[in-house]
Parts: C-alpha cells; structure tokens; sequence
C-alpha cells in the first residue's frame, strides 16, 4: 500500500519530480500527524475545561472559557509533587539498571556460542508471555519475604525485572547486525569481551539502547498493578496511583485527570526527544567503512 | 586484559547484588511497624477519595481522626486511600499475603465471601457491645455484615435507590408529580411512545438494578433463609413484574444501556438533558449535578409502589477488623468511634449518609433531598448476603439479558436464574 | 514448568542438528566463563522475579486455589484445564483475543514501517513528526481507551460525523453494542495506539542500514520499491522479527482496552482471555481457574513465539546454541 506513491514519484528523477515526492511525502505525514494527534488535542483541550464542559458534543477543540484550575488542583492536590519525584527516583534507576544488564545479556547471546543458550533466551522468552496480573499474588508474597514491601526499592527491583526479557530481545536483533568483522579485528588488538562489549558494541547499537531506554522509561513511569499491589503508604506512592485516584466510583473529574495526565507526559516526551536524536543514520555503516 | 574483563562483570554483579541486599534491608517501615514504641498505629484503608473531590478525605485526615487520636492517646491512625476500582484487587492480593490493615471500609457485598475465607475478625463475638452498636443502625445494613449465623462489621455509611425524575420529561408525558406507583409508570408509558423519551433507563440487569422492581412487585429473590432461589425468583409475580420491563424496552421506552450498551448515554447525564424521564439512583447523584448541570433541578421521590409497596435495595459501606491485625483493641476504639453522632455527621456533610435512623432527622437539615433516601431506607432490603454474590450478579445479567432482547422467554430466563443461582447458594 | 521443559528439549535439538556454522570469534576457545558471567546479574534478578512466580502461578492452577489461606487448597490435577476446554465462554474470549491480534499486528507494522521510511532522513521538522507519532504511544491507556469510548459513543463524536455532519448514515450507530462493531472500536484504538511503537524501532533500524548498499542498488538502476525490497527490507529483518513477535505477544495479551471501554459486555460478549481471567481471579475469587487459563494463554503465545523464530529465522537465530 505504502509504496505506489513513491515509485510514481521517484521514476524520473528530475527536478520537478523530487518536488513532486516531497510534497507527497508532507502531504501523509500532515495527514497522518493529524490523525495521530487529533484524540490527544482533544484531551488537552478537555485538560484546560471546567467539569461541566467536558467531552461536549460537538467536541470543541479550543477551550472556551478556558481554565487552569485543572492544572492548579492536581498540581496542589495532596502530595503531587512527592508523587511524581517518587516516579521519576523509580523510573530513572529501572531503566539504567535494565539497559545496562539487559544489553550485557544480549551481546553475550549475539556474539557467544555456550550451552544451554537457546535455553536462556527461551527462558528469558518465558517472561513475555505470562499475563503479568497472574504474578501479582507471588510477587507479592516474594516482595514480602524479601522485605520490598511498600519501598520504592521493591518497584525498582520488580520493574528492572519485567522489562529484562523485552529489551534482551531486542538489543539482542540489533547487536547482530553489527558486522562480526569488527569485533573479530577488536579481538586480534587483544581487547578482551567487556571491552569489545562497552567500547565497540554499546557505541554502535546507541540507537537500539535509545528504544531500550525510551521504552523501558515509558513503561516504569507508567506502571500501575505491581505499584497498586507493593504500596501501602504515600510516602512512596508513585504518580499513576495518585492519578487512579482521581477516578471516582459514581463520578470522576475527567478535566483533573487529564491535566494531571498532560503534567505526567512531559518527562516521557523529554526521555523520547533526548533520546531519538541518536537514530542517526550513517553510525553503524561509518564505522563498517571506517 | 582478561582481568579486568572480569572486574568489569564482578563489579555489575556485585552491584546487582547490593541492590537486592539494600531491597532486603530497606522497606518493613510498612504495616508491621509500631509494636514496640509506645504509640501504636492501626492502619485503614478504604476509598474516600471521590474521584478527585477531597473532601471526605479531608474530613478523615484533617478533623475526624485527629480528634479520635487526641481523646485516644497511644492510638495512632494511618489511613491509605485507594482507587476504588482498584479496592478489591489489593484488598484480595493483600489477604493472599497475610499483609492486610486493620481496619478497612469495604463495600458491603464484599463481607461474607471476606468473612468466609476467616480473613475477618466476628466482631458480634470480639465486642460486648456490639448488639448495643448494632441497635442503632437500619437492620438492612447491619444484616449485611451477617455470615454463619456472626456478624462480620458494623455499617459505616449508607444509601439506596430512589425514584429521580426530570420536570421537563414529566411535562412531556402530561403529568406533574412523579409517578408514585408502578400504575402511574404505565399510564406514563402510554403517553411517553414516540416522543424520544424513555421511560425509564438503568445501566444494568444486576441484582442491585432489579431488586427494586422485583420487591415492589410483591415478589422475592429466594426464600427468607437464602437457600433457595427456585420458587421465589421465578414466580408468577416476578415474570410480570420482568414482563413489563421487557415490554418497555421492546417498545422503545428503556434504552439498551439496560443490556449492556456501554456507548449508551448514562443516567446521570441522560436526566438532565431530557432524554430519561426517570431513574434509580443514589444520594451521589445530587454532587454530580451541581458540577455538571448547574443549572438541573432533579426531583426525588420513592420508587414506584406496587403489589409489595415502595421497596428499594441497600447499599452502602462497612467497617472491617482483619484477623491478622496485631492491634485488635485499639482498632475496636476506632470503630466505636465510627459510630458515634459527631463521625456520622461530619461524614454526612461531606455527602454519606449516616447509618443511624435517629440521625435522619439532623441529616436532613444539612441536605434536604436526603429526607427521601432515608425515609426509603425504612424499608428497603439488602442483597442476597452470599460469598457469592458477584456470581449472583453475573448469572442474572446473563439470563434476562437475552429475555429483553427476544432470544429467550421471561419465564426461560427465570427459570434458567433461579437454578444456577440455587446451585451457588447451596456452595456457600 | 510444562512451557520450560518443552523449550529446553527444542533447544536440545537445534543444537545438535546443526553445530558449527556460526563465525563467532568465541568458538574456537575452550569452554568460558565469560558469556555466563554477562547473563548471570540480569539472569538472577530474572528468574527469582519472573519465573519463580511464574511456576507458583502454574502450581496454583493445578489446585481448587485458596487464596486466602493457600494451605486450605485442594488438589485437583488437571481438572482446572479439563473445565476450561469445556467452557464456551473461554473459548468465545480466546477467539476475541485471536481477532484482536490478527486484525492489529499486520497494520501496526506496515504503517510503523511506512512512517519510519518517511521520517527517516534528516529533515528540519523530522524531529516534531517523531513526536507528533510517537504521541499516542506515551498517553497512557486509561486515558486513550476512554477517549476513544467518548468517540464512539451513541451520541458521540464518531455518530456526529458520520450521521449528523457527513449524513453517511441514516441512524446514530450503537458501536459498543454489539460485539463485531466493539471489537472493531477496540482493534482500532490497537492499531492506532501501537503505530508509533513499531516506527520507533523501524526508524532505529533503518540506521543501520548501509547508505553505500543503497547506493550501489540505485545505480545499478532499480527502482525505489525495488531498493525497497532488495536491500532496505531484509537489512531491518531482525527488526522485523522482533516488532512481530512482541505484537502477537502484545496482542493476545489485549486488556485495559478491553475492560475499560466495554469491560467484556455486552454480557461477555468482548470478553478477551485476560478480562475473563482478571473476573475469575478478582471477581470470583477463583485463582485457581484464573491461572489455568493464564497459563493455557502463555503456551500458546510461547509457541506462536517459537514457530515466528523458527519461520522469520535471521541470520542470528540460524547461529546455533
């Protein structure tokens, strides 16, 4: 489906024609932006209305009159700021531990032969296909023996866990692609495995640990059963706890939760903006040619 | 080289296994804390945080409990608010873990399965004074504490269903006052056809939906004991009571959010635009209104009275003690104090009702539109009170849904109900 | 445990069947220590984390599960696995999962994929495309499964368009009323909400791709769609394997969505594997039938998982253990 447009586009390649596919080009990317963006104008939109004009039919995009009161309740509502602190404390230390060891264990399935490999990785496969509520109660039990109950430490520990088995899979597709030529020449200089690992590796799957990192970010900040079953005090509550909170069981300010939400987002998007600028091409293929 | 590979990897396993040593050092400032300093606390959870509105938390953090640990000193109180969607998830991950709090404000249908599986404390045998609490309340809520012949908690606060009706929609069936008997319902059928209002809309066929309807109908759900549904449920009064709810929706006057249409216009915003010309619903519903719909003017009245007379359904929440609480005591002085005038009432300003019939009168001073749902409440029943009875509610959903949409006859329906519901009675 | 054993004897044989074909520099050497040490931290933290409880999850669903007070838990063999294979409502909820799946993985990739090739080149506004993307990605999923209920309620933004605005329908459309046009508001939300997901890691892939094999293809004159197919496609593989195994997994593991826009209704009608599970657990209190039907659902992932390796085999995955 995604192709006619530019083989049409790109068969002479004249001048007038590459204008011709630019414009193409902007033309689905607007097109599709608007899409992609339409339910989330809706939601800030809705984030910046007093509750008695929320979700209206017709929808209105642009908020009239609108409020900040949104913001400025969830923002002073009972300990919001510890909240988010707590998250990104979470968030931050889940994702840099699971990078590191997550991408130890696939450069050592992408580039050792050792038995009982397949084992491992099917193993490690294992992890994602189990529905993830049915470990509540023993993780539960677990965090308990072990004394993680109700600390940010016991979130962090069953978080960098969970996402081990994606984030292996997939460094471990990326750092195959890397050409063995250059660990082979890495090896001949006499630099042993954790230097081939942390000098050649790492630098050339940057984009691949960007995705790691971007997603691994995304899904600690936004987890919510394991939070739900670990704490029991404020004190180490995490943000989607306390946005969970602000659904009601007959009713629910959807303008507070969704400002709340918009609040929330923002450190998400600023992982994704930090991190896509190293999907630069020309990396990997400068240090092949080099 | 080789060496220093290793310390590479030592170092990042050495690390990981600090973090699991600093896991296992760190936490247990948890439930499990307090018993050897002086000050013992006793935790509660519950969900008194009304979807973002704070002020029955506020209310409990901010007045009621300091006020209850400064006439109780060396009782410390540490309530946790939790999702209310979330509630019953931690509450059963929490028993699976022996890691409960003391106290905890469950709904009340949740009682006998906690009290079942011996997670709850019987606090008829655990208080002396328990009948003497237990006296106060309206015996509708008290019996749902009841399990085995004990009872399990005392009511925290209450509400049912009440009939609420929109002026305009009335006007458009040609009457002025809401109906007060299901004759009056029919004669508004008549005139409400064609005219794009319904009659009458609900968001399900659960046994809170139509337990009103079955009940003033004169009929039951089971026998008195709750042991058999078979000869109660589907008796020749209950089919013409379902009957006359199906006609209505096969002729258009109950809109299909009764059978599940989850993209059907709720109750609370189809009153007040006209579209449903009357409701059951709760004491909630009044808050919802004066943040959405300003300017809406509901009215209340009972439901409407029929061969058994105006009877509504309880609902409402409970106060628990859990069998591993180590701080037993001091969590009964809590729940004394939850039954005293001055909790109840500061409770019902901030939109519960009190569980206490001799506080009605005061309650009503505060709100008026309260006057109805507690004169309704001198009447109405409680659920079937089983560890079963999110299964109850699951088996009549799944049965009458199929008679309103004309795959399967009323009596089939009730039929079909009547002996899976006996099946998971006689579980118990 | 049934899961790990059948995996361990798969592997058994691979490894047999086909022995040195790999270039692995390490192959030559003797037995090391060296790759066991790379995997033994994230290993450790793995299997006491995720599978220990994973085979507690199987051992309760071997019982009448107490939950609790798990000693008062009847043993009852397989008879959890025998009521489920006779339960309509199962197999109803693992056919809805199975819909939701094969609807949403194909276009989730080729649109992924399709956006990534447009934003792939560095451009002044690639960098706000990328995020305007990636957007419904990080909103989270309560938020966007009840936007999309708000859309296509009956009287919802969907209804005014289609019937009140473009007047392409006669009547407003009760969408979540039925269970093919919910399903169908459900997959939508997917799709739309995992787009962004798959152009994340197309657009990391795509890097690696050598501009210099591009090149080469060009001036031997093909065509950009055969560029496309000849150098570009298989060059991403990996890529591809990975973002299809994780959208089958992903797909049968369908929830939030589910259960907040139609909870399973109308009467269980969109029930998907986990929803009715989650009622059986929670609900009904019943975990041992609850992980029955959890572990029926990871065997059958894990297998689809497998046989996609073993069909989509890469060049790495031909390395042999």
């Amino acid at each position: 489906m995604s192709a006619s447009g530019l083989v049409t586009g790109r068969s002479r390649r004249g001048h007038s024609g590459r204008a011709f596919g630019t414009s193409v080009r902007y033309v689905l990317l607007i097109a599709g932006a608007f899409i992609m963006v339409a339910p989330f104008i809706y939601m800030i939109s809705a984030s910046f209305q007093s509750q008695a004009y929320v979700l209206t039919i017709p929808p209105q995009f642009i908020p009239n009159p609108a409020t900040t009161s949104n913001y400025t309740d969830a923002v002073t509502s009972e300990n919001f700021i510890l909240y988010f602190v707590n998250s990104l404390i979470v968030a931050v230390i889940s994702t840099a531990c699971s990078v590191l060891l997550s991408s130890m264990m696939a450069y050592a399935f992408a580039r050792f032969s050792f038995p009982f490999k397949e084992t491992i990785f099917r193993l490690l496969l294992v992890g994602l296909t189990i529905p993830a509520v049915m470990l509540l109660i023993p993780q539960f039990i677990l965090a308990k023996n072990l004394h993680l109950l109700d600390s940010l430490p016991g979130l962090i520990f069953f978080y960098i866990a969970g996402s081990l088995s994606l984030n292996t899979f997939l460094l471990r597709s990326f750092f195959a692609t890397i050409p063995g030529e250059l660990d082979n020449a890495m090896q001949v200089d006499g630099a042993n495995a954790w230097t081939r690992y942390w000098r050649l590796a790492i630098p050339l799957a940057a984009p691949a640990l960007s995705v790691a990192t971007i997603f691994t970010f995304l899904n600690s900040w936004d987890e919510y059963p394991i939070a739900l079953t670990l704490i029991n005090s404020q004190q180490n509550s995490t943000l989607p706890l306390a946005i969970a909170t602000f659904q009601g069981q007959h009713s629910t300010q959807w303008g507070l939760v969704f400002a709340a939400s918009m609040i929330a987002v923002i450190p998400v998007i600023i992982v994704f903006i930090v991190f896509q600028r190293y999907f630069v091409q020309g990396l990997t293929t400068g240090a092949v040619k080099g | 080289m080789k060496r220093s590979s290793k310390l590479g990897l030592a170092v990042v396993t050495a690390a990981t296994v600090s973090l699991l040593a600093a896991g296992c050092s760190a936490g247990s400032t948890g439930s499990t804390a307090g018993t050897k300093s002086n000050p013992v606390t006793i935790t509660f959870w519950g969900s008194y945080g009304n979807g973002g509105n704070s002020t029955q938390q506020d209310a409990l953090n901010k007045t009621l409990i300091p006020a209850f640990e400064k006439a109780n000193p060396g009782i410390k109180v540490k309530y946790t608010d939790i999702a209310y969607d979330s509630l019953l998830q931690k509450l059963t991950t929490s028993a699976a873990g022996g890691e409960l709090p003391d106290l905890v404000r469950a709904d009340l249908g949740w009682v006998p399965q906690f009290a079942q599986n011996g997670v709850l404390v019987p606090l008829s045998d655990s208080m002396k004074d328990y009948k003497a609490l237990a006296a106060k309340d309206y015996p509708g809520n008290v019996s749902t504490n009841l399990y085995k012949g004990k009872y399990y908690g005392l009511p925290l606060d209450t509400n049912t269903r009440v009939l609420i009706t929109d002026q305009a929609a009335l006007a458009k069936a040609g009457v002025t006052t809401p109906p007060a008997t299901v004759a009056d319902l029919q004669t508004m059928a008549a005139k409400l056809k064609g005219t794009g209002v319904s009659l009458f809309a609900d968001s399900g066929l659960g046994a809170w939906n139509i337990s009103p309807w079955i009940w003033s109908g004169g009929g039951d759900l089971t026998n008195k004991a709750e042991t058999k549904a078979t000869g109660y449920l589907n008796s020749a009064t209950n089919v013409q009571t379902i009957q006359m709810l199906v006609d209505w929706y096969k002729a258009g006057l109950i809109p299909n959010l009764i059978t599940g249409n989850k993209g059907a216009t709720g109750t609370s915003d189809g009153l007040p635009k006209t579209k449903y010309a009357t409701i059951f619903d709760g004491p909630w519903m009044a808050g919802i209104w004066t943040g959405q719909y300003p300017k809406f003017q509901p009215t209340y009245s009972q439901i409407p009275a029929g061969a058994g007379g105006s009877v509504s359904v309880v609902g409402g929440e409970d106060i628990v003690l859990t069998a591993n609480s180590t701080h037993q005591a001091a969590a009964e002085k809590f729940i004394r104090f939850t039954q005293t005038p001055a909790f109840q009432i500061a409770m019902v300003k901030t939109g519960q009702m009190t569980v206490e019939p001799s506080l009605a009168g005061q309650q009503a001073t505060i709100a008026p539109y309260y006057q109805t749902f507690s004169d309704q409440l001198k009447t109405a029943k409680s659920r079937i009170a089983s560890p079963n009875q999110s299964k109850i509610d699951a088996v009549l959903t799944s049965t009458l849904t199929p008679a309103f949409l004309g795959k399967t006859t009323v009596q089939a329906a009730l039929d079909d109900a009547a002996s899976q519901i006996d099946a998971l009675l006689a579980g118990n | 445990m049934a899961f790990t054993t059948t995996a361990g004897r798969a592997t058994d044989t691979t490894s047999v069947a086909r022995p040195g074909r790999a270039i692995s520099p390490r192959r030559r050497r003797r037995f090391s220590a060296t790759p066991y040490l790379f995997l033994l931290p994230g290993v450790v933290i793995f299997v006491v984390a995720i599978i220990w409880p994973a085979v507690s999850a199987f051992q309760m669903s071997l019982y009448h599960w107490n939950v609790f007070n798990a000693q008062l838990s009847q043993w009852i063999g397989f008879q959890n696995y025998i009521t489920a294979f006779q339960d309509p409502h199962f197999w109803q909820s693992l056919a809805n999962s199975g819909i939701y799946m094969a609807a949403t993985v194909i276009p989730q990739m080729a649109i992924g994929l399709f956006i990534a090739l447009l934003l792939k080149k560095k451009s002044p506004t690639q960098p706000l495309f990328r995020v305007l993307f990636y957007l419904p990605v990080v909103t989270s999923w309560v938020v966007v499964s009840l936007l999309f209920k708000f859309l296509f309620d009956d009287s919802g933004v969907i209804n005014f368009t289609l019937h009140d605005f473009l007047h392409l329908m006669n009547s407003d459309v009760s969408w979540l009323a039925n269970r093919w046009t919910a399903l169908f508001v459900i997959c939508l939300l997917g799709i739309w909400k995992g787009i962004g997901w798959s152009m994340l890691i197309y657009l990391a892939a795509l890097q690696g791709v050598p501009e210099s094999l591009e090149e080469a293809a060009s001036m031997d004159g093909a065509n950009r769609w055969q560029r496309f197919q000849a150098v570009t496609l298989p060059a991403i593989r990996p890529a591809t394997v990975f973002i299809s195994v994780m959208l089958v997994i992903g797909g049968l593991n369908v929830f939030t969505s589910v259960q907040l826009i139609t909870d399973g209704g109308p009467v269980g009608q969109t029930d998907v594997v986990l929803t009715y599970m989650y009622i059986q657990a929670f609900n009904f209190t019943d975990f041992g039938y609850a992980s029955t039907l959890a572990v029926i659902l990871a065997v059958i992932v894990f297998v689809l998982a497998l046989l996609q390796l073993r069909i989509m085999r890469t060049d790495d995955a031909e390395e042999p253990a």
